[in-house]
């Protein structure tokens, strides 16, 4: 039994970071998962003690800069998902994995919900079925991950 | 069984500091507050290009494994590729040279014939060759970065072209890099001209489907399909004379006055990394010429550009 440390928490929030910054393009850029947010939502479900609202709050902030639109509006909504996150992190550790999956799907659709309705707000056009594509494609590689046991966390697994 | 996630233990059993609904009262403030400031009012813009110029190292590490990828495959060129493209690429410069030849001589005769009419001269426009970093983030909006920014004096603006075409216009300028926004994006609009009749129009962008779309023009305007759009220059910003899009759809409504047309651009930046940035031409504007005065004035318009990079 032990605490997740925060070196892997910053470094793999750090590695997401990356990825989302990579030059994606063409049909790779529609399907590309939120690494970033996959990432906080990780930490927030696991470690609440080390990423909680704040850091995803951060994360938003970050994803607004690089992503060039309206400051804010990542930053909101990646608040709002780690809130829902956090508040149910002690029902869902009951959950099993499947069930798991599921509320984070429902988590990143929501939150590009909530990015798609400040667009269009801020006067954006309406996109298509595909805007929610990075969802599936995020749920997909959060359950690769959950069931590769990637050693994210080396301590927890000698645990 | 693979591993869930499992619940974390820490050293205490509640989680300390602020509830979590504190916590997202004070934060979805702030983000609204950000917002608000953002949208209404323009002081952010600063913050954004310190902050942008704090991420760059991050951006060079993320691009390196394709630059890496790049030059290796450079590397790995045959050599009966290379002799290939040699000689493609000579024969070529060479249809080019003819063509300059001949367009060397229609600038001199254009010009003197605008000295006898006393028109503005239109000076030549300086470009600076920029490289993609990679499009935006949000597949919706239509935008590129590129890698010159306002230390290598870009300002907003600038129009922006590759060797088909026009690509769009400079909107956002950081320090080591600049937003394009495409003339296909909603945003943006850009006075065309069409090539074979000389009919001037305004081509807005479509966004969600990569196509330009010339509204209010009467049902029965003489624009067909395959036409080309060029640039008129009257906006002082586009070169005149850029190919800008070709008429792909003409649709005529007997309901409806206007005329639908949908225009393709030509430019293409799927296809290559490398774009032109073409500088904001000095061109005297119609309401600066109407004044009568002596050319005085004109040549201190001339030397403000540099100031104007101050600004930035």
């Amino acid at each position: 039994m032990s605490t997740t440390s925060f070196k892997p928490v910053f470094l793999s929030l750090l590695l997401a970071l990356l990825l989302q910054l990579l030059p994606w393009s063409g049909t790779l850029l529609m399907v590309r998962p939120e690494f970033l947010l996959l990432a906080v939502l990780y930490w927030t479900l696991r470690a609440p003690h080390l990423c909680n609202i704040g850091t995803a709050w951060f994360a938003g902030l970050i994803m607004d800069l690089i992503s060039g639109g309206l400051f804010g509006q990542f930053a909101l909504a990646y608040a709002l998902t780690s809130f829902f996150a956090v508040t149910y992190q002690r029902r869902l550790a009951l959950f099993n994995i499947w069930q798991q999956a599921g509320y984070v799907f429902l988590l990143l659709l929501f939150t590009q919900l909530i990015t798609l309705v400040l667009k269009l707000f801020a006067g954006g056009e309406l996109p298509g079925w595909e805007y929610f594509l990075p969802s599936v494609s995020g749920i997909l590689l959060w359950q690769f991950v959950i069931f590769s046991r990637l050693n994210i966390d080396s301590r927890s697994n000698k645990a | 069984m693979p591993r869930a996630l499992e619940h974390q233990h820490h050293t205490g059993f509640f989680v300390r500091g602020p509830s979590p609904t504190a916590r997202l009262f004070f934060f979805a403030v702030l983000s609204l507050v950000l917002i608000a400031t953002d949208a209404r009012l323009n002081y952010l813009v600063e913050v954004r290009q310190g902050f942008i110029a704090l991420l760059h190292p991050l951006q060079i590490i993320a691009n390196a494994p394709l630059n890496i990828a790049e030059d290796i495959g450079e590397y790995l060129h045959t050599q009966t590729t290379v002799v290939e493209e040699n000689i493609q690429l000579r024969t070529q410069a060479l249809e080019h040279a003819a063509e300059l030849q001949r367009f060397k001589a229609l600038a001199v005769e254009n010009e003197r014939l605008r000295s006898l009419l006393g028109a503005a001269q239109l000076s030549s426009q300086p470009a600076r060759l920029a490289e993609i970093l990679h499009m935006s983030r949000d597949p919706f909006s239509h935008k590129v970065v590129v890698n010159l920014g306002s230390r290598q004096n870009i300002t907003p603006g600038q129009a922006v072209i590759d060797e088909a075409g026009v690509v769009g216009q400079v909107t956002r300028v950081f320090p080591f890099s600049s937003e394009v926004t495409l003339i296909t994006d909603k945003n943006l609009s850009i006075p065309v001209q069409v090539e074979r009749n000389g009919l001037r129009a305004i081509a807005f962008g479509q966004g969600r489907s990569a196509t330009v779309e010339l509204p209010s023009l009467p049902a029965n305007v003489d624009i067909r399909v395959g036409d080309t759009l060029i640039t008129s220059g009257i906006d002082g910003i586009y070169p005149a004379g850029l190919a800008v899009a070709e008429v792909i759809q003409v649709d005529t409504d007997a309901d409806s006055p206007f005329a639908h047309i949908i225009g393709k651009p030509l430019a293409g930046i799927e296809h290559h990394r490398q774009l032109l940035l073409v500088s904001i031409p000095q061109v005297d504007r119609p309401a600066d010429s109407n004044t009568l005065k002596t050319p005085a004035p004109a040549n201190n318009k001339k030397a403000t550009p540099p100031k104007r990079h101050v600004n930035n």
